[in-house]
C-alpha cells in the first residue's frame, strides 16, 4: 500500500495487492460450504421472509421446552412433567419433516437453478466435497431441532428436580435415548430431504414432492390396511414413510403404540421400523450420491 | 515459460466433434480466443479447467496436468463463465468472500480480499446489495471479482462483455487491460468479438469448427492476410458485389464500404465498364476480422452449432459490436 502522506491526513493508494497469506486445505473449503449452507437454511443475512419458516419451527421446537422449564423454576409445586421425552420427540418428528422439506431443497436447488455450480466446481472443490458439506449443513441444523431441545429439557428437569444427582442417576438412560432417537431422526430426514432435492432444481417441487410422498404413503398404508383384506397386509406398516420415525420413538421410549392404529395392529416392534428407516435412508443416500456426483458445471 | 499448453486435444459430444486434435500454446500476456458460436472456445476452456475429460490428447496449465491435477489447476486459475451464474439473494461482498474461501483463503482474509477486489472492479457501495438487483454490467463485475479474489496466476474469461451496454463494455475492456498491465496476471479472453481482442490482447488463437485456424501475436496473424481496399462504388449494392466478384476480386461488405482484395486496376475496370462512380478507394490494412473470415472461408468447415442453424446476421458474422 503506497502512502501518499499529506499534512493533516494520510491518503492510501488502494491498489490491487497480491495475496500472500495462508491457503487452507480441503477440510476448510468444505467447512465454508457447510457454514454457508447453515446460514442459508436459517435465512441469516437474507431477507426476513426467508427467516419465517426456519425460525418459526425453531420457536415451536424450543418454545414449549423453555416455557416448561420456566414454569418449574417459578412454581416449584408444578413439579410434574407436562410431557415425557418420548411424547415431545413425537411432536419434534413432525417439525423435523416440515423443516427437512424446506431446508433440503434450500440447500441444493438454488445452486443448480441459478447455475452457481459452474463457479463452485471451478474452485478446487470436488463433487464429493460439495455433497458431504451440504449433508453436514443439514445434519447440523436438523440436530438443532431433533436433539438440542430435548437435551435442554433433560438439563432443565435435572436442575429443577429436588435432587439433581438423584434425577440424573435415575433418568440417565433417557439422555441416551434422546441422543439415539434424535440422531436417527436427523439422519433419516436429512438424507430423504436431500435426495428429493437432488431430483429437481425447483425448491417448491422438491418440498411438495417430499411431503406428498411421506404423507401420501402413510395415507395409502392406512387405507390398504383398514379397507383391504389380503395375506400379509400388516407389512404395509412399513409403507408409511412418515410413520416410521414416530413408531421407532414410541418403541424406544416404551410408550407403546396408540390403540387401534395401524402400528398397534400390525404387530411390529421398534427394530423392524429401524431397519425400514435404514433401508429408506440407504436408498436416499444412493440417489443423492448418484445425482450429485453426476452434476455438470 | 508457457502459461498453458494443449497437445493433440480432442473432445466429442455425441455426434458433434467439438475439438479435433487441437494444439495450442498460451504464452504469458493477454491472449484472445476467438471463433464463431460453437467453434469450440468454451469446450477448450472447460478442458483447461479440468471440468471436461478429453477424448484424446493432453493439456497442462501453469505446469499442472489438467487430467491428473485439476484441483491444482483450479486453485491457481480464475474463471469468468459465460451467462448467468450468480445467486440472487446474496450480497456481492458475501458471495465473493465465500468464493475466496472455496479457493482456500481463511474467512477473515477472504472478507478483506472480497471488499478490496469488489472495489477494484468498480463495485463500491453496491457490493453490500443483493446481486439479484444488479444490472448485467454489474453482474459481470461480480463475476470478475469472483475470478480475481483468490489472486490467480491465470484468468480465463468466457465472453466477458456479453450482454453489456457500450459504456459497460468499455469499462470491462479497461479492467481486463489493467489486470494484465498492472496486476501482471495472464489472461485468456474467449470472445466472438474480434474488436475486443484487438483492443486488449497481444496474442490471438483462432478456432473454427473444432480446429485451430491460426495462433500467434495479433500482428503475426493479421499479417497473413494481404492488404486490400475499402471502396465505395455506385450504391455498393448486390450488383456491384456480384460484378466485382465476377472480375476475380475477393469482396466482403462491411458497415460503410466494401472490402476488396486484389488488383485496384480490376476495380477501376469494373467501374468504367458499368459506369458506376467510384466515390472512394482507400488502402486498408487487414484487420483481425478480415483475417479470421479469410481463414474461416479457406477452412471451409462450418462450425457444428451453426451447421444446423440459420446463418448469422451480417453484423454478427463480422463481429461488429452489438
Amino acid at each position: 500500500m503506497t502512502e501518499l502522506g499529506a499534512p493533516g491526513g494520510t491518503i492510501y493508494d488502494r491498489g490491487y495487492r497480491h495475496y500472500e497469506g495462508p491457503r487452507e486445505g480441503r477440510g476448510r473449503r468444505m467447512r465454508a460450504i457447510a457454514l454457508a449452507g447453515v446460514r442459508r437454511v436459517l435465512g441469516l443475512k437474507r431477507n426476513w421472509k426467508t427467516k419465517v419458516v426456519p425460525w418459526g419451527l425453531l420457536v415451536l421446537a424450543f418454545g414449549p421446552v423453555l416455557a416448561f422449564i420456566g414454569v418449574r423454576v417459578l412454581f416449584a409445586e408444578a413439579a410434574d412433567e407436562f410431557f415425557t421425552y418420548g411424547q415431545y420427540l413425537r411432536i419434534v418428528a413432525g417439525l423435523l419433516l416440515l423443516f427437512a422439506a424446506t431446508a433440503g431443497p434450500e440447500l441444493l436447488c438454488p445452486d443448480r437453478r441459478q447455475n452457481v455450480l459452474v463457479l463452485i466446481f471451478t474452485r478446487p472443490v470436488t463433487r464429493s466435497d460439495y455433497l458431504v458439506a451440504k449433508l453436514a449443513a443439514l445434519l447440523a441444523v436438523m440436530a438443532l431441532i431433533a436433539i438440542v431441545p430435548l437435551v435442554v429439557l433433560f438439563v432443565g428437569n435435572t436442575l429443577t428436580a429436588e435432587s439433581a444427582a438423584t434425577y440424573l442417576r435415575q433418568n440417565l438412560d433417557d439422555l441416551g435415548k434422546i441422543l439415539v432417537a434424535g440422531s436417527v431422526l436427523t439422519v433419516f430426514y436429512s438424507l430423504v430431504a436431500l435426495a428429493a432435492a437432488s431430483l429437481t432444481d425447483r425448491r417448491a417441487v422438491a418440498t411438495a414432492g417430499l411431503l406428498g410422498v411421506m404423507l401420501g404413503t402413510s395415507a395409502l398404508a392406512n387405507i390398504l390396511f383398514f379397507t383391504a383384506q389380503f395375506e400379509g397386509r400388516r407389512w404395509v406398516a412399513f409403507l408409511s414413510l412418515s410413520g416410521l420415525p414416530g413408531r421407532f420413538v414410541d418403541w424406544l421410549f416404551g410408550s407403546g403404540f396408540d390403540p387401534g392404529t395401524l402400528a398397534d395392529q400390525a404387530g411390529f416392534t421398534g427394530p423392524g421400523y429401524l431397519v425400514a428407516m435404514t433401508v429408506v435412508a440407504v436408498a436416499a443416500a444412493a440417489i443423492l450420491t448418484w445425482r450429485v456426483l453426476r452434476l455438470r458445471a | 515459460m508457457l502459461v498453458a499448453q494443449v497437445e493433440d486435444l480432442s473432445k466429442r459430444y455425441g455426434t458433434v466433434q467439438a475439438l479435433d486434435r487441437v494444439d495450442v500454446e498460451l504464452a504469458p500476456g493477454c491472449t484472445g480466443l476467438v471463433g464463431s458460436n460453437g467453434a469450440g472456445k468454451s469446450t477448450l476452456i472447460k478442458l483447461l479447467l479440468g471440468l471436461l475429460v478429453p477424448d484424446q490428447g493432453r493439456a497442462t496449465v501453469l505446469g499442472h496436468d489438467v487430467a491428473t491435477d485439476s484441483l491444482g489447476v483450479r486453485s491457481r486459475v480464475g474463471y469468468l463463465p459465460e451467462g448467468a451464474c450468480l445467486p440472487g439473494d446474496v450480497t456481492a461482498a458475501d458471495f465473493v468472500a465465500f468464493m475466496a474461501q472455496l479457493a482456500g483463503l481463511p474467512p477473515r482474509p477472504a472478507r478483506e480480499r472480497a471488499a478490496e477486489v469488489c472495489y477494484q472492479v468498480g463495485l463500491e457501495e453496491e457490493r453490500y446489495r443483493a446481486i439479484g438487483g444488479f444490472s448485467t454490467g454489474m453482474q459481470q463485475r461480480v463475476k470478475l471479482a469472483v475470478a480475481l479474489v483468490h489472486d490467480p496466476s491465470l484468468l480465463l474469461l468466457d465472453e466477458p462483455t456479453d450482454g453489456m451496454d457500450p459504456q459497460g463494455r468499455e469499462d470491462m475492456l479497461d479492467l481486463i487491460a489493467r489486470i494484465r498491465g498492472e496486476l501482471g496476471i495472464d489472461v485468456l479472453v474467449s470472445t466472438h468479438l474480434l474488436g475486443d481482442v484487438e483492443r486488449v490482447c497481444d496474442r490471438v488463437v483462432m478456432v473454427h469448427g473444432g480446429h485451430v485456424l491460426a495462433q500467434g501475436s495479433i500482428a503475426e496473424v493479421a499479417g497473413t492476410t494481404e492488404p486490400g481496399f475499402g471502396i465505395q462504388l455506385g450504391d455498393n449494392g448486390p450488383d456491384v458485389l456480384a460484378a466485382l466478384t465476377a472480375a476475380g476480386l475477393e469482396v466482403r461488405p462491411s458497415a460503410d464500404d466494401l472490402l476488396v482484395q486484389g488488383s485496384s486496376d480490376l476495380v477501376r475496370d469494373v467501374a468504367a465498364e458499368r459506369g458506376w462512380p467510384l466515390r472512394r478507394m482507400v488502402p486498408r490494412a487487414p484487420s483481425l476480422e478480415e483475417t479470421f473470415l479469410r481463414l474461416q472461408a479457406a477452412a471451409g468447415r462450418p462450425p457444428p452449432a451453426e451447421a444446423a442453424t440459420p446463418p448469422p446476421a451480417p453484423e454478427a458474422a463480422w463481429g461488429v459490436r452489438r
